[in-house]
């Protein structure tokens, strides 16, 4: 059943903005978690989380019924769901969350979901990539550097931890188990680390992307004003790259840039991966195959800092 | 003899036995010349009371609306005139009322009661109560069972009429078997020793030791640290009245080191704890020193020596350490004291930083030789009476709270480092300055409820207490001495309960001080200036707030001190969830614990300013001589006893009894358990568990907790 070596099968969410705008990350996060004996197989048939901010502020039950299809899909394959973005995090974690510990919002849910034959059962669990990696109980920090053939030496990286993984803390069992805290996490920064590259901190780490809840879509000078303020602070320490988990992050700070420049003025020219796109390369995959190209602000400088 | 009271059908008496060496005496009741009720040999319907008929009478309490407002007492009553034995029923409004207590005392001599059962709140609240009534009306007072229909009933299922009816039915029908089958016993007194410990110097240890030695008692006062005074010692001024600290303090820091009642161990702990109230023996640890005080050295024969605090060695010792009294802001050496009024007197050497170089022992010279490099940790044995906790508290760590970067930002400072940082003998000579640059700061903010009243799961969820205050008084120390300097308290609300404190509040707004109603989000640092930026929501304004300050003080939570956790298991007492040590009873016996001789002070219990730790000190230290002037105490007699034909001197239960009051000895040619009675706490792990059925637990005998048992599964039919 599982690929030789393969010790752990998750049923991959894809989301939308990833194979759509950084298909990288898409291939990156299958072929270096394989090498790290994680396997992820197509969730066929899946739809959009559905994006917290956009439908969870307006109808909560398309919201829940929709992350719940997506959700049986998977416990049809009786795999859990792992994905690789912040926002699909907020939806499919927490409705599965949400559905396992309250009776009357599943009933309701699968009352909605008998129009097309299905039934949440509350059999999986669901993870970030990120979390994978940096849990000894899947992946591991160790194993993510033993796995490293092109150590990225020499490159200062500033992470982007997003908002919705880490956050509300309360219910997130990640963070109790496995990091303890969200107001100043450093478990990316130690897997930044193990790629070979320099961790660097910045002011208001931990500060949005401006682009969540909507507020790209509906105010986008305000979003932009806040990717800016980042942006300030990361050019202050002179880094070579910024990494993310979460491609909605990264269309803000990636696109975003083009766009800042357009309204404000102000050029960075920072490079933006996402943390599977580095981990990719650290193990040797070429930058086209990454689809770096495809950004909107080119990587070539801290491509050529870590080639 | 051990004989039953009235009993005419003993099977076997068995010799009262002697008592072992390790237990102190105790001494029968003089008034009630009879002993405890000692079992027959086959127990089984043993009791003096089975002898005759039971006349069993119920008294159900309303307590007020309490029990009354959820349940149909009337039919509770009725019922309860069913269950054979029962002679008499009735019911009122505070049982436990004197008229009440008085229907219970009038009901025994009218219907010839042999048991009585009240149906109220918990045996916890009022036994004592109803066992004086039981007694007055002339009944042994363990004739007395309670039946818990309030607590543990009306109170739960308030809005269940039916269902804590029939609750109450039954609760009142099992405590009526057991009432049934209570036996006569009697409590023992054992004499009590006339001294005391206290554990912790802080200014609550050393107020119940100065209190105890002036009632005349012999009191040893243990201290963790090399000197007493505690955490007040590090503080400058104390609120409200702005005195200063170290000069309240340290003249009863004086007192204590003089009072000939008081036997003081610095850099000391206590190491084991036996025995009961009365009659505790304690493990002292006094942990290597390295240097001796003019008493031990004279043990030793070097008269005129001993440390008598030069310094000498401290100018040449090569190893530098941080001063913890000084929150690690100023040096010391391997050979230290805290600060220079500390009491005693006595130098320490930290073994763990020492290289054993011996330059100290070369400058402390051949007259004093107050050096011993290679001293070890002594353990002294001392019997008290009482004892007293006073172990106090430490600072949360507050880097946990990571959005305020406490030792992340060099400029983020907690509320005792501010402390020593205002104070003359402090290590800026009493100038505040910012940790990163030295500079006289201009704008500095206060972040009030620093990890304290914290939902998140990461801080503590009580008050801390004293933090507003202290933090008022630190706006007020700015003001005076940095003239052009501007305090800004965040805050969720200014909690300024005490005598003048609410004064000193509106004093310290008056002098120019600002609040800001909010708690602080997030703290940024500008990484060149190393100015930070206190970000917050203005609640009253309603409006966002990124303050740029050049210092901030955190008014971290409080926790209890390290060892706190270590010391109570010694003592057997017991700590709240967030770890503070439990009293007997949050209103009413707010100083004792649930071990009998065992008492708080201070911010052990919970966090206290000094009034209030000076206040909780006092009660301890005078709950405390109680015992110890009363000469006696009365043990519960619910202990175990063996019976000796059943014994097959396995011993298993030796082993088992968590209190070692049990041992095996020889009698008439055959091995069998002895129980030392003092020291039975009536727990009842040998009772449940010996394979013969030969141990006897009085009150809670095998035939009474049977005959409750069937009557909770058979109602009453057996
Ligand atoms: C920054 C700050 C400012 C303050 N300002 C004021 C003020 O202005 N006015 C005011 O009223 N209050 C103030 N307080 C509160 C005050 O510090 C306390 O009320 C007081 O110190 C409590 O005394 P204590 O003896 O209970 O505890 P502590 O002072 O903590 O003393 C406990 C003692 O027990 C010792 N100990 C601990 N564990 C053991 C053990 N297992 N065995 C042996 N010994 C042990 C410790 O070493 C210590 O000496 C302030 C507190 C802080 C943090
Ligand atoms: S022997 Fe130890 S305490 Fe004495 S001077 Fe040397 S290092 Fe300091
Ligand atoms: S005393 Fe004041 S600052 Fe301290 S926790 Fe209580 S309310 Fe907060």
């Amino acid at each position: 059943m599982s690929e030789p070596g393969a010790k752990h099968k998750f049923a991959f969410y894809l989301g939308c903005i990833a194979p759509n705008r950084y298909p990288g990350v898409e291939s990156a996060s299958i072929k270096a978690m394989k090498k790290l004996g994680v396997e992820l197989v197509p969730l066929k048939g899946a739809s959009c989380c559905p994006a917290p901010g956009a439908f969870g502020s307006i109808d909560m039950n398309v919201f829940y019924a929709m992350a719940a299809r997506n959700l049986v899909l998977a416990e049809e394959m009786k795999m859990d769901i792992a994905l690789v973005c912040n926002g699909c995090y907020k939806s499919i974690w927490e409705v599965n969350h949400k559905l396992k510990h309250n009776k009357d919002l599943r009933d309701a849910v699968n009352e909605v979901l008998k129009e097309v034959d299905m039934e949440y059962k509350g059999t999986i669990n669901v993870y970030h990539t990120a979390e994978l990696l940096y849990n000894d109980k899947f992946i591991g920090v160790d194993k993510v550097r033993d796995s490293v053939t092109n150590p990225l030496t020499g490159a200062r990286i500033a992470v982007h931890y997003g908002c919705h993984l880490v956050k509300p803390h309360k219910d997130r069992e990640f963070e109790k188990e496995v990091m303890l805290n969200t107001e100043h996490p450093m478990w990316m920064e130690e897997l930044v680390s193990a790629l070979g590259a320099t961790p660097v901190e910045y002011r208001n780490k931990m500060q949005c992307c401006g682009a969540g809840g909507g507020v790209r879509g509906y105010d986008i000078v305000h979003a932009l004003d806040i990717t800016n303020e980042k942006l300030i602070n990361l050019q202050e320490e002179k880094v070579d790259a910024l990494t993310d988990i979460c491609p909605f992050c990264q269309l803000q700070f990636d696109r975003g840039q083009i766009e800042i420049q357009e309204k404000f003025g102000a050029t960075y020219n920072l490079p933006v991966l996402h943390f599977a796109e580095l981990l990719g390369l650290a193990q040797g995959m070429s930058p086209q195959d990454l689809g770096l190209d495809l950004h909107g602000i080119s990587c070539e400088s801290f491509l050529r800092k870590v080639l | 003899m051990a004989e039953k009271k009235k009993t005419t059908t003993t099977k076997k008496t068995v010799t009262k036995k002697p008592i072992t060496k390790k237990a102190a005496p105790v001494k029968q009741d003089i008034k009630k010349q009879a002993p405890a009720a000692k079992p027959a040999a086959k127990p089984a319907a043993t009791g003096s009371t089975t002898q005759q008929k039971p006349r069993v009478g119920v008294f159900i309490c309303h307590c007020g609306t309490n029990i009354a407002g959820s349940m149909d007492l009337m039919a509770v009553q009725e019922y309860s005139k069913t269950i054979p034995g029962v002679a008499h029923v009735d019911n009122y409004q505070y049982m436990c009322s004197t008229p009440g207590q008085g229907k219970i005392e009038k009901a025994i001599k009218d219907h010839k009661l042999t048991g009585i059962v009240v149906a109220a709140c918990t045996p916890r609240l009022h036994e004592p109560t109803f066992r004086t009534a039981t007694k007055e009306g002339g009944l042994n007072p363990f004739r007395f069972e309670m039946a818990n229909i309030r607590d543990q009933n009306s109170w739960v299922h308030m809005h269940d009429q039916v269902g804590s009816t029939e609750k109450a039915k039954d609760a009142v029908r099992i405590a009526v078997a057991k009432a049934a089958l209570l036996q006569d016993l009697y409590p023992k007194s054992v004499p009590v020793e006339k001294a005391a410990m206290v554990v912790g110097a802080g200014v609550a240890g050393m107020q119940a030791a100065l209190d105890l030695a002036a009632a005349g008692i012999k009191t040893y006062l243990i201290e963790a640290d090399t000197s007493i005074g505690g955490r007040m010692s590090q503080l400058d001024k104390t609120f409200p009245t702005l005195d200063c600290s170290q000069c309240i303090l340290t003249p009863k820091m004086v007192d204590v080191g003089r009072d000939t009642n008081i036997e003081l161990y610095t850099y000391s702990e206590v190491n084991a704890v036996e025995g009961y109230i009365g009659n505790f023996d304690v493990t002292i640890r006094k942990k290597a020193r390295g240097v001796l005080t003019p008493k031990e050295a004279e043990a030793r024969g070097l008269v005129g020596g001993g440390c008598n605090g030069c310094g000498d060695c401290d100018a040449v010792c090569p190893v530098v350490k941080p001063n913890a009294f000084e929150m690690g802001m100023k040096p010391r050496k391997a050979i230290y004291i805290n600060h220079p009024q500390v009491v005693p007197l006595i130098y320490t050497i930290d073994f763990d930083s020492c290289i054993k170089c011996g330059l100290c022992v070369t400058a402390c010279g051949p007259e004093k030789r107050a050096i011993d490099l290679e001293s070890k940790d002594e353990f002294v044995k001392v019997k008290v009476g009482t004892a007293i906790l006073a172990t106090g508290y430490e600072l949360f760590p507050i880097e946990k709270k990571e959005e305020w970067g406490y030792k992340r930002f060099e400029n983020v400072i907690t509320g005792l480092e501010f402390e020593r940082l205002i104070c003359a003998s402090g290590p800026t000579g009493g100038h505040l300055v910012r940790p990163s640059d030295g500079q006289t700061p201009k704008k500095v903010a206060f972040v009030l409820c620093a990890g304290s009243r914290d939902n998140t799961g990461s801080g503590k969820p009580y008050c801390s207490r004293f933090c507003c205050m202290y933090s008022l008084k630190h706006a007020h120390q700015i003001i005076e001495k940095i003239p052009g300097c501007t305090p800004y308290l965040f805050y969720m609300d200014i909690r300024s309960f005490g005598k003048m404190y609410e004064e000193f509040y509106y004093r310290i707004q008056d002098e120019g001080a600002k609040f800001i109603r909010g708690r602080v989000a997030n703290i940024l640092e500008d990484s060149k200036s190393k100015n930070l930026h206190v970000m917050t929501d203005d609640t009253l304004l309603d409006r966002p707030v990124d303050m740029e300050v050049d210092l901030v003080v955190l008014a971290s939570a409080v926790q209890p001190s390290a060892d706190t956790n270590r010391t109570r298991k010694l003592f057997g007492v017991s700590c709240s969830m967030d770890g503070w040590l439990l009293e007997a009873h949050p209103k009413l016996n707010p100083c004792g614990t649930t071990t009998a001789g065992v008492f708080l002070a201070g911010v052990c219990q919970g966090p206290k300013d000094i009034p209030d730790t000076v206040a909780s000190a006092e009660g301890a230290a005078s709950a405390a001589s109680i015992p110890i002037h009363k000469g006696e105490v009365e043990l519960e007699p619910y202990f175990a006893t063996c019976i000796d034909e059943k014994c097959a001197g396995c011993g298993m239960c030796v082993n088992l009894c968590p209190y070692s009051a049990l041992a095996l000895v020889e009698k008439d040619g055959r091995t069998v358990m002895e129980v030392t009675e003092a020291k039975c706490k009536g727990c009842g792990t040998c009772g449940g568990f010996c394979p013969g059925g030969a141990i006897w637990m009085n009150h809670f005998t095998t035939p009474q907790i049977v005959a409750q048992i069937d009557a909770f599964l058979l109602g009453g039919e057996q």
